[in-house]
């Protein structure tokens, strides 16, 4: 029988395009403030669990041995994960599972990137594609979602304006954020007259690259109730891998992502949740790119599908809207550390808490959802929160 | 955080020599000697896959038959940039695209040539132009140009 599991704290810290501390120290800065938010010692802690997408960036491979320290694992069972972007996602479910077996009371789940190390983060990103097919012919994050938000505004007719609205939402609801790199008062002109980096992406449709962790704690329901009088609870979890081979696999229309509806599908039927439209009260949702929040909000059911358009139109995305979509700025406006993405999840956690400051929105919150995407167009992890 | 670091400044330079693998050193054998584009088929559910793998991800058995498919086939995406990948920024931009072979259930991400951007539709017939002077990898196809326009 598995154990319910809570979230009982959270470590933010600032996320800049270069911060000045190693690995080692931003993981200590993020585990040090979860720890005092849980009101937890260091001895609370009987395991962790590390997630970063990829180690060229740091320039050290198997970073994770540098932070057993910093991360309160200090001759305890650590292990870290990996699964691209949705690092950010997969690694807080990793953490869930050690709690929910049984064989862990309290877990710190910590998620790293240090993109600045290495002054080139585009090389490195050129690394990650397999070199018989696909690297020699110079596939680039550029092109490689130019490739995939031409396939989706063909799909289902989404505009150049409505992806524009995405990011004005995104940098100005950062701007509320304390912890963001980018929050700018920006209007829709100044998205659509920004230069070009692949049709249909403007260079005010990426995010950038950032420094940065978060951490949080997990406890079982054995103990919750010495820590809290108020578990904000994991209600479900999801994740879904597709083909690596993106161009050779059944469905090679990179316009659907079936393998993230595959992951909200498996959340929402462990969290009893049917219509995610109306019982998700906000959302936090993995944005690289502004098509890429609008893929996944029509992938967490949380629009019909084909209705990202219209949902940004409609104004229910935004942070008054009926349901809102990354208050908090999202990757765009709050930095992407890629496997450090996990904000997301840290994000929904604070407005179910109600802690989220500034960026709390004006709504009752109890249930909320955040998801992450990585690999070749492959991942995707979904966790939805909240309380009984 | 106003401090700056101490910065110890590095490189690290790995050379590597990356099998083509079993099923892709017979396609780029093909390729190479006779101007082929092979996939594998599975016999369980049919599809003919490219780039070729010696199992079926779906049927999760061996692929053991070898099947010639069309250097023709339809636009599935594309995409244009004006920054190259090592990142110099370019006066014309430069294409790819995933280009679904005919008599394959897969296709091929491949750079497209002999057309401009505003040229380019989804859905749209494309063919491989191949180099006459073969090495035996991907670029032994020169690029994809747009047929009968």
């Amino acid at each position: 029988m598995r154990k319910r599991v809570a979230l009982v704290g959270v470590g933010m810290q600032k996320y800049a395009s270069r911060r000045p501390d190693t690995v080692e120290e931003m993981v200590y800065d993020v585990a040090k403030k979860a720890l005092l938010d849980a009101k937890l010692p260091p001895q609370a802690i009987d395991a962790v669990v590390f997630g970063s997408a990829v180690d060229a960036f740091c320039g050290i491979h198997n970073s994770d041995k540098l932070i057993v320290e910093a991360s309160a694992g200090l001759c305890k069972p650590t292990i870290r994960n990996s699964t691209s972007g949705s690092t950010a996602v997969s690694t807080p479910i990793l953490a869930y599972t050690h709690v929910a077996s049984g064989l862990f009371n309290v877990v710190m789940v910590i998620c790293y990137e240090k993109m600045s190390e290495n002054p080139a983060p585009q090389m490195v990103f050129n690394t990650v594609y397999d070199e018989a097919f696909v690297r020699q012919i110079g596939l680039n994050v550029p092109i490689q979602c130019g490739l995939e938000a031409r396939a989706y505004l063909h799909r289902y007719g989404i505009t150049e304006l409505q992806m524009a609205k995405v990011s004005v939402k995104n940098h100005t609801n950062a701007l509320f954020n304390p912890y963001a790199q980018l929050g700018m008062n920006i209007t829709v002109e100044d998205v659509l007259n920004a230069p070009y980096i692949s049709w249909p992406v403007k260079r005010l449709d990426t995010s950038p690259t950032t420094d940065g962790a978060r951490a949080l704690i997990f406890a079982s329901e054995d103990v919750v109730r010495d820590i809290t009088d108020d578990p904000i609870w994991v209600k479900g979890i999801g994740r879904g891998a597709d083909s690596c081979w993106f161009m050779g696999r059944r469905n090679n229309d990179l316009g659907r992502l079936d393998y993230a509806y595959l992951a909200a599908k498996q959340a929402y039927e462990m969290a009893g949740i049917r219509n995610p439209a109306e019982e998700i009260d906000v959302a936090e949702v993995y944005d690289p790119f502004t098509f890429k929040e609008m893929q996944h909000c029509e992938a967490l059911g949380l629009c019909p599908e084909g209705g990202a358009g219209w949902m940004i139109d409609e104004g229910i995305s935004l942070k008054d809207g009926k349901l809102p979509v990354n208050p908090s700025g999202g990757l765009l406006g709050e930095g992407n550390p890629i496997g450090a993405g996990m904000s997301r999840l840290s994000w929904a956690y604070l407005q179910v808490r109600g802690d989220a400051g500034d960026c709390q929105v004006p709504k009752d919150v109890n249930t909320a959802v955040a998801n992450a995407w990585g690999g070749m167009y492959q991942y995707n992890a979904v966790m939805v929160i909240g309380r009984d | 955080m106003e401090k700056k670091p101490v910065i110890i400044s590095g490189e690290i330079n790995i050379p590597y020599k990356w099998s083509a693998g079993l099923a892709g050193s017979r396609f780029f054998e093909e390729l190479c000697d006779n101007k082929r584009i092979m996939g594998t088929k599975c016999s369980k559910c049919g599809r003919v896959m490219i780039p070729p793998r010696i199992f079926c991800e779906e049927c999760f058995v061996d692929t053991d038959e070898w099947v010639e498919v069309s250097s023709r086939g339809k636009l599935v995406t594309f995409g244009d940039c004006y920054l190259s990948t090592d990142g110099k920024k370019l006066d014309k931009p430069w294409m790819l695209g995933i280009i679904r072979l005919d008599g394959a259930d897969g296709g091929l991400v491949h750079y497209i040539g002999e057309a401009k951007p505003d040229e380019l539709k989804i859905g749209m017939r494309m063919e491989a132009v191949f180099k006459e002077k073969r090495e035996g990898n991907i670029l032994d196809i020169m690029y994809f140009r747009p047929v009968d326009r």
